[in-house]
């Protein structure tokens, strides 16, 4: 149990980090996507030409902004379930269940990693965004600016993938946690308020 | 055999698996049953190419303007307008409640974002007026409905995505449900306020008070006006007017009304971020799971065993509303949106439906069913703002949910409420 609980302590601080760099990152690229399509609107409809690249840089930060900060949300309770079920089964059934579930949710994702890094690496990847350019001195590392390198698709589709990555490390995390309150439950709380808590915030679309 | 994934889906949502998971376990478990390992991977590439979509944008930006506004402090003035306009009425306090809604409803198309905005400043001043805290919780809840039903709305874009429908005709269409359930809510206010005495909220305001009221709330109100005149007029799209709403929330918080600061925009950019996320993913998942609703033929046989029912269409509309208020009572509105539209959307339009229509059937029905028990996100949100129980909350609701299921039917059985807006509009 010991190990059980230093390997959770140790999965948990890896998280810690790696959910707090994907917030920090995520927060620009939600910002970057209110700047960019302003600077459309501004284009268009200001200065009458549009130009061709920000819905697609727009895009390319929404994607990475889910990737980044979807795993924050699971690891709060975030991601949307019915829990009517829990308040009905006895407790230990309810917990031993949880744990089922989680597994069942990391199955998934360990399915879909693997799909996800075939795709990453595969033909569709290799294909390049239709407006996306950065200079060629970010890939080659030469100090030049005058040439320009056109973004392959794989650096957007990453961010799928390395969302599903980190989903995989908080799944992992939250099944040791239930495993270790199997054999040493909290203190109870009152479910009202666990419901409450639970992802609420996170429902925005409601 | 491919038809079981639904079945299956349904024991997943049943026993607690979250429903983006949901949505993609059951599909492909029976892909892989069937034989069909190759098209788990087209699963992946449509939760990806599903997410990846730029009119799914406007999701994160409302919901970003929508917490800039909150933050900055905006419903305080849109509580102090409605006051200046009805606090002078027998329940004056409790008209205020469902008229800020529905002014809040034009900045933030959130339930959840209008009870915990609305519940914290009004139910104590309720109480304070000597209303009793149900009665406090269960209108705010009630009335935080009309968020996601007059425009903007979360609900109705991911609607409008998953189903190919156009954004300005859902958010036309909805205006009149909207205005229905507050004027329906205002009525049963009302009939309580003669019946059981309530308290008048404040002295009637002269005209050049309210005036004074509705200059300080000017600039908020102006944010409906730009996002739908903007959309209408054709000069955004409403991914577009999304972005200039946020920019128009961040101008007037920092430099107008100057009641948000700098330090408040990191909180601010992780709260919509994060709820985006998970919306965002659902979404995905629901374009994957879609593809397996075609590929398995459901809405063909959905809409076969339907019709061995009746072939009366008013009655399958009535049936149908019962399901998704059953629907409704156990699962939040965007995700039973997602799993519902594109397996009963399809079968209804079939049926001669008009399909922005059956859209507003179907997105005030299962809002309302955000404030049922036992499973309704806002009673629970009320809950948690007023400090008292769920249950309570619930039977103190009963009478305006009484009212909102004779709006549904009203919508239900008069399309002309829905669609005379968009269709004057030019957008049917």
């Amino acid at each position: 149990m010991k190990l059980l609980q230093t390997v959770l302590r140790g999965l948990a601080a890896i998280n810690d980090v790696l959910l707090s760099v994907g917030r920090v990152v995520g927060v620009f690229a939600i910002s970057i996507m209110v700047i960019v399509i302003l600077i459309q609107v501004y284009c268009r409809y200001i200065l009458g030409s549009a130009l061709p690249w920000p819905d697609e840089a727009a895009r390319f930060c929404m994607l990475w902004m889910t990737g980044l900060m979807a795993p924050t949300a699971l690891r709060n309770g975030g991601f949307v379930a019915i829990d009517t079920i829990d308040v009905l089964l006895p407790n230990l059934v309810s917990r031993l269940l949880q744990i089922v579930l989680l597994l069942v949710s990391l199955t998934v994702l360990i399915i879909a990693v693997q799909i996800g890094y075939k795709e990453v690496t595969g033909l569709g990847g290799r294909f390049a965004t239709a407006s996306l350019y950065v200079p060629q001195s970010l890939v080659s590392g030469s100090l030049t600016i005058d040439q320009w390198y056109r973004v392959p698709r794989s650096w957007m589709m990453t961010s799928l993938l390395v969302g599903i990555a980190m989903l995989i490390l908080v799944n992992i995390e939250l099944i040791l946690g239930r495993v270790v309150h199997l054999f040493d439950p909290p203190e109870e709380t009152d479910p009202a308020d666990v419901i409450v808590t639970q992802g609420a915030e996170s429902r925005g679309a409601e | 055999m491919l038809i079981w994934f639904l079945p299956v889906f349904l024991v997943f949502l049943m026993i607690g698996l979250p429903v983006f998971f949901a949505l993609l376990a059951a599909p492909g478990a029976l892909l892989f049953l069937n034989g069909q390992e190759r098209d788990i991977t087209l699963l992946y590439r449509n939760l990806y190419n599903g997410m990846d979509s730029f009119p799914l944008m406007a999701i994160p930006f409302f919901m970003l303007a929508g917490e800039l506004m909150n933050r900055g402090g905006i419903t305080a003035r849109l509580v102090e307008f409605s006051q200046a306009l009805m606090g002078h009425l027998r329940g004056g306090l409790a008209h205020v409640n469902v008229l800020s809604s529905m002014l809040f409803a034009g900045l933030s198309g959130s339930a959840v974002a209008d009870t915990s905005a609305l519940g914290s400043m009004l139910v104590p001043a309720m109480e304070k007026q000597g209303y009793t805290r149900r009665f406090a919780a269960a209108i705010t809840a009630a009335s935080s409905v009309i968020g996601p039903i007059i425009p903007p709305s979360g609900i109705m874009i991911i609607y409008a995505y998953v189903m190919g429908e156009s954004v300005a005709a859902l958010f036309l269409a909805g205006i009149v449900p909207g205005v229905l359930i507050g004027s329906g809510l205002m009525l049963m206010v009302k009939f309580m306020a003669d019946r059981y005495d309530f308290p008048v909220a404040t002295e009637r305001y002269t005209w050049r008070q309210r005036g004074g009221a509705g200059l300080k709330a000017f600039f908020p109100l102006l944010t409906p006006v730009i996002i739908l005149g903007g959309i209408l007029g054709g000069v955004f799209t409403p991914t577009e007017a999304a972005a200039v709403a946020v920019a128009y929330a961040l101008f007037i918080g920092l430099f107008v009304i100057r009641t948000l600061s700098f330090r408040d925009l990191p909180d601010v950019l992780t709260r919509a971020g994060l709820t985006s996320s998970v919306v965002l993913l659902l979404v995905g998942a629901a374009m994957s799971f879609k593809t397996v609703v075609s590929l398995s033929h459901a809405p063909e046989q959905l809409a076969a065993f339907i019709l061995t029912l009746t072939e009366n269409p008013l009655l399958l509309l009535f049936l149908i509303n019962l399901l998704l208020f059953l629907v409704g009572m156990f699962l939040d509105a965007g995700p039973a949106i997602i799993i519902l539209g594109p397996i009963l959307g399809p079968v209804f339009i079939q049926l001669g439906v008009e399909p922005v229509h059956f859209a507003i059937i179907m997105c005030v029905n299962l809002t309302v069913g955000l404030a049922t028990p036992p499973m309704g996100l806002v009673l629970f949100v009320a809950a948690a703002v007023s400090r008292e129980r769920v249950t309570t909350i619930a039977r103190a609701i009963l009478p305006f949910l009484a009212i909102e299921i004779l709006v549904i039917l009203l919508i239900t059985f008069i399309p002309a409420l829905s669609l005379t807006v968009p269709r004057l509009a030019g957008f049917l």
